[in-house]
């Protein structure tokens, strides 16, 4: 706890470097956003990305130049256009296939119009303000508001690292990675209500140290815990990104970004923010001036 | 004594549900219902936009999911179904659907449905137009010319009238179209086809402005019923009887989003999505099972019966209808797994923590269970609420992870409370602290 003011500085500036990185670079969005079309081939013969995208051309998609091709990892190709017509971008889809002479395969093309994309964002933003709001809610009834504050603090700092992450690796943003982020939010949240369960447990009656100290130990007691549920929750998301596939490997990069963030945020950043603001009181004020003066002679 | 009854009560309980899990999942390829991205086919999100001026009134929005519906149906496709999504969208699943081109068209077509005089028409363009149009509708191409303009022909009656249309064969046995149409349309149609009858003049039938099928009229029809024959394969006689019956919508009809997926690479999608959570388990149990040995044996058992009961839920949901698992849903299965986990973790954490500080194993166990479980349920409601959130107002596939999710952490909670406390109840009462090596609860054994 004594280094709190340094870990403070790391979140302060990790946060500072992701929004520069978010603001300098900026995100990716994918076309459920903007609207648009993803065609997966699953077999690319041996066709190279130039020679698709003249396909592409050819088959009538626009603006094919701005289109993503993706080579993925079992040979097919992943591509993402500005194609808003479901009809024409599943007639290319296999005018493609027959120009580049790829093996014969089944059609997979998903199209977001440009209206229903602004509905998925604005259910996306929704769906993030009404949980935080419940949440901010729940824990303020449930413990109180200074939990609740330092808590969603803890998160938007995962939160804002979690897209600046991607963002810096250039991933595209998907509606898995909303939900990935949301649930990032649900385990930043988890996380640090269970650290939280036991200072208010070591709180009740505390006399015998400064609300720093009882705080401190209160994380030391957890430890053991903290370390096994990192790991233990890192596993099936590392299994995720290895054997998930394309899908699912979305979801997993950005839950891992997060996890790691999550776990640093409950022991680094909402704890102690926590226990400054509740030194603050003056029950607690008075235990800090007792307990320092004992320190320092 | 009424502890242990209890705690045996809860054990049988496990177990009966056990097998009911089992019976309701197994084999689970046949009891889970596979959603669209796994098995294949095709997911259409539309809308519906009212005409200019008008309201789009519950009324409409449900004649529009029964043409829907219709439509859907007649693709003959086991298991299509047309879904409500928010104020003035449908989904709409054809799964195992190939030729995805003419379902979109079907779907996605307005159905402004006219008949027109073919003799009544005297522009030669729109003659010419006509031709044209029959001759790609025939030839079954999609057809980039431009629709009809509408001030050049009249049409002496609209879609509005036609009360059935349904496929059946004519004296031949090939396919037909069978057409019923109200009284105001019987009459119109008595007068119009009294008046063509033997002249082999065509009736257009035009939909948006394109034809769609030209017949002629071979005798006068007095009472409305109608049979239109022609070289019609199954396929093209059942898309005209869908187009007749689906009459003029009130609406026009907006396809939003579109997602094609082929059986073959939603299966490798599966596999891959099975893979990550098998290997997920087995890492976790094997860490739980070196870290806490007793314990750890304690906690696969567990989370063996957590995912039981997980999948035996799954069955049951899927047998009445109410989930299909997708990709971003197994996801969700797999990230609860830690969840799951950990609930064991603060449970052992905890009684080892309550045993150095020299309670005894029984009263430990108590209270360790008691405070973890009290910490599970306020950190496991956290997230529930941000599940939830998402469930509620999300849109789309990201529905499917919200639901796995929240189903994980409600399960998990029945899970540690009918099986882990008991039994590490009943484990204090005994075997802990006669060999305590082997949970790891002996004073200096504790590591970290």
């Amino acid at each position: 706890m004594g280094k709190r003011k340094i870990f403070f500085a790391i979140s302060g500036a990790l946060v500072l470097l992701c929004i520069a990185v978010l603001l300098t670079k900026g995100i990716t969005l994918g076309v459920e956003f903007r609207g648009g079309t993803v065609m997966t081939f699953s077999n690319g013969g041996t066709a190279t990305v130039e020679q698709m995208r003249d396909a592409l051309e050819a088959a009538g998609v626009p603006d094919t130049a701005n289109a993503t091709i993706q080579l993925a990892d079992d040979g097919g190709f992943i591509v993402r256009t500005a194609e808003s017509s479901t009809i024409s971008a599943t007639a290319a889809f296999q005018a493609v296939v027959t120009s580049l002479g790829l093996p014969a395969q089944e059609t997979n093309v998903t199209t977001i119009g440009p209206g229903w994309s602004s509905n998925v964002t604005q259910a996306a933003l929704i769906a993030l303000v009404v949980s935080i709001i419940a949440i901010l809610v729940y824990v303020s009834l449930r413990f109180e508001y200074k939990m609740a504050f330092t808590a969603v603090l803890a998160l938007l700092h995962d939160g804002i690292i979690c897209i600046g992450i991607y963002a810096l690796a250039g991933r595209e943003v998907t509606p898995n990675t909303v939900a990935a982020l949301l649930t990032i939010l649900g385990y930043s949240l988890y996380d640090t209500i269970v650290i939280f369960h036991r200072i208010r447990e070591n709180a009740t009656g505390l006399s015998k140290m400064s609300f720093m100290d009882m705080t401190n130990e209160s994380i030391n007691q957890m430890m053991s815990r903290w370390i096994n549920t990192g790991l233990i929750q890192i596993i099936p998301v590392a299994c995720l990104l290895f054997f998930g596939g394309e899908t699912l490997r979305d979801f997993a990069f950005a839950m891992l970004a997060g996890l790691l963030s999550a776990a640093y945020s409950t022991v680094a950043l909402a704890s102690p923010l926590y226990a400054t603001w509740k030194e603050r009181e003056p029950r607690f004020q008075a235990l800090k001036k007792k307990y320092e003066a004992r320190a320092v002679k | 004594m009424k502890s242990k009854r209890n705690t045996i009560i809860s054990l049988v309980g496990v177990v009966l549900l056990l097998a009911l899990a089992v019976w309701q999942a197994w084999p689970l390829d046949a009891k889970i219902t596979q959603g669209l991205d796994i098995r294949g086919g095709l997911s259409v999100i539309l809308s519906a936009q009212p005409f200019e001026g008008q309201a789009l009134t519950e009324e409409t929005m449900a004649r529009v999911e029964t043409i829907l519906v219709e439509r859907v149906n007649q693709f003959g496709v086991s298991e299509a179904t047309v879904q409500r999504q928010g104020t003035n969208s449908f989904l709409v699943q054809l799964p195992g659907v190939e030729n995805a081109e003419q379902a979109l068209q079907l779907l996605g077509e307005p159905g402004r449905l006219e008949f027109v005089d073919y003799s009544s028409i005297t522009d030669t363009a729109t003659l010419s137009l006509i031709d044209d149009q029959l001759y790609a509708e025939q030839a079954g191409e999609t057809t980039s010319l431009p629709a009809l303009d509408a001030a050049k022909y009249d049409a002496f009656m609209t879609g509005e009238v036609i009360s059935k249309a349904t496929v059946t064969a004519d004296d031949y046995g090939n396919p037909a179209v069978s057409v019923s149409m109200d009284s105001s349309g019987t009459a119109i149609w008595a007068d119009v086809t009294s008046r063509l009858a033997g002249q082999g003049v065509p009736v257009l039938i035009v939909l948006d402005g394109h034809v769609k099928s030209a017949p002629t009229v071979r005798n006068a029809i007095l009472n409305g019923d109608t049979i239109i024959e022609g070289s019609f394969t199954i396929d093209e006689a059942n898309r005209l009887a869908a187009v007749l019956e689906s009459g003029s919508l009130p609406v026009d009809i907006a396809i939003d989003e579109s997602r094609l997926v082929s059986a073959t690479l939603g299966q490798d999608s599966l596999k891959q999505g099975l893979l990550a959570g098998v290997a997920g388990l087995v890492l976790v149990a094997l860490f739980m099972l070196a870290y806490y040995r007793g314990l750890g044996a304690l906690s696969v058992v567990s989370l063996a019966i957590y995912s039981t009961l997980y999948l035996g839920t799954l069955g049951v949901l899927s047998a009445v209808g109410v989930f299909a698992l997708t990709l971003p849903g197994i996801a969700g299965i797999v990230l609860t797994i830690g969840v799951a986990a950990d609930t064991s973790i603060l449970i052992f954490e905890r009684l080892k923590e309550e045993i150095e500080a020299g309670k005894t194993h029984r009263s430990a166990a108590k209270s360790a269970v008691r405070s973890a479980i009290g910490t599970s349920i306020d950190a496991d409601i956290v997230t529930l609420v941000s599940a939830v959130a998402l469930y509620v107002f999300a849109i789309g596939p990201v529905k499917g992870f919200a639901f796995t999710l929240m189903l994980g952490i409600v399960i998990d909670l029945i899970a540690a409370l009918l099986f882990t406390a008991p039994v590490i109840r009943l484990l204090a009462e005994g075997p802990m602290s006669r060999i305590p090596w082997l949970f790891g609860v002996k004073g200096g054994d504790r590591r970290g």
